[in-house]
């Protein structure tokens, strides 16, 4: 068993795994559908009883009225939000495969969330993962119908960025998330000459599979390395990932976002 | 038969739920163990192949749908299972001390190997302050969780209907 935990061969391991999360790929969707019901549900209960609560003498038709708002507003919500990602994704210089966010990390030790698309959809390894926020990650583990995407807060997830104003180069890694469920990451060897201030943007740099200028977050502080060499500043990521969000995963990396 | 196709159902049931649930910030970003917490509770309470079967499909399903290799849980609920085996005849598994106990067992044992795995094989860094935080964490939802797992899961075997016994039959 041990062996197995430790050098099981990476094909035996890959298929192993493609065929669990195949296997669990469908129920993962009728599950997302299913909580995604039951939030718009909670949110029309949540409508009536404000609606008691600010007015008990409310007639049958208003509260009829009122959970038909509800209702709207959801949709108006839903549509809103696809509208931004349909624009997103129309805007966008680079080709973008749009997916859903389908289920969280099974075990709350790697910041991962999984989306519905996989190989036969054409997403590979490696590949960044944006929204219209930013950055999100990049795709971990590819199976033929779901693909793990490790976030940006990760500690495993590295990823050449620069500072836009000082155009100076450094690697974004994640540092977990806060007491209050945040994501934090840190940009590291950073030119100790350069001045860097609070408030500063951090785009991609455009190395390595993940396209140039996409936006990360903004410097939060600048601290000096303990060797004195660097110095490196904390981020605050701006996308963040949650249950059921949209989420795109760029195929062709080549041009650069348009200011 | 109809106990272990149940027993099957929620343990899928019960992967799904463990990864829908939100992770706790405030408890190192643990998520309560609801498949350590099924593999145990039929470790105390089947023997033989379904033990087995129960304990290798939740560790299949925990290990299979993280991030990783195969692995942590491969070694944690067989080790949970030994364990129950040895030790089923001595307690009360229905009592509620005894779930507590195990509960945080299951979570804490299940967060810690796959802390060593991770560790070992060099797959991410674990900042000590933040495993410390995990591995409390893991623990006191397991302590929640048994209880109320090991609860749905026997209301629900005894809500199974029964063909009828005629004696010597």
């Amino acid at each position: 068993m041990l062996l197995f935990a430790f050098v099981a061969p990476s094909s035996l391991t890959r298929r192993g795994k493609g065929a669990v999360r195949s296997a669990t790929a469908p129920a993962e969707r009728g599950a997302a559908t299913l909580w995604r019901r039951l939030a718009e549900a909670s949110a029309v209960i949540r409508g009536i009883g404000g609606a008691v609560e600010r007015n008990r003498e409310l007639s049958q038709e208003l509260v009829r009225v009122q959970t038909e708002l509800s209702g709207l507003r959801d949709a108006e919500n839903d549509n809103v939000r696809l509208r931004r990602a349909f624009d997103f994704s129309r805007q966008a210089p680079f080709a973008l495969i749009p997916c859903e966010v389908v289920s969280r990390n099974i075990d709350g030790w790697w910041g991962t969330v999984r989306i519905g698309k996989g190989s036969t959809a054409g997403i590979e390894p490696n590949r960044a993962v944006v929204s219209p926020d930013g950055l999100v990650g990049r795709t971990a583990e590819v199976a033929p119908l779901s693909s793990e995407v490790l976030l940006l807060s990760d500690p495993g997830c590295r990823v050449s960025a620069k500072i836009l104003r000082v155009e100076v180069f450094g690697l974004v890694r994640g540092v977990g998330t806060n007491l209050r469920g945040e994501p934090r990451a840190r940009i590291d060897f950073i030119n100790k000459d350069v001045d860097i201030h609070a408030n500063d943007e951090v785009v991609t740099s455009g190395l390595g599979a993940f396209p140039k200028g996409v936006h990360i977050g903004y410097v939060s502080a600048v601290h000096r390395d303990e060797s004195g060499l660097y110095q490196y500043a904390e981020i605050i990521p701006r996308a963040t990932a949650g249950l059921l969000d949209y989420l795109f995963v760029v195929t062709d990396a080549g041009k650069e976002p348009a200011p | 038969m109809k106990e272990r196709i149940l027993m099957l159902v929620l343990i899928f049931s019960g992967a799904l739920l463990q990864q829908l649930l939100p992770a706790w910030p405030l408890l190192g970003g643990a998520k309560p163990p609801i498949l350590a917490a099924l593999a145990l509770h039929y470790a105390l309470r089947r023997t033989g192949r379904d033990l087995w079967l129960a304990i290798f499909a939740a560790a299949l399903l925990r290990d299979g749908l993280d991030l990783g290799p195969f692995g942590p849980a491969l070694l944690a609920f067989p080790l949970m299972g030994l364990l129950a085996r040895r030790v089923r005849n001595d307690i009360f598994a229905d009592g509620l001390v005894t779930q507590l106990v195990f509960g945080a067992l299951a979570g804490g044992m299940a967060a810690l190997m796959a802390m060593l795995v991770y560790m070992g094989s060099g797959q991410r860094p674990v900042q000590p302050g933040h495993a410390l935080l995990h591995l409390l964490g893991a623990a006191l939802l397991g302590m929640a969780t048994l209880p109320l797992v090991s609860r749905a899961a026997s209301r629900l075997e005894a809500a199974l209907p029964r063909r009828r016994g005629y004696g010597w039959q």
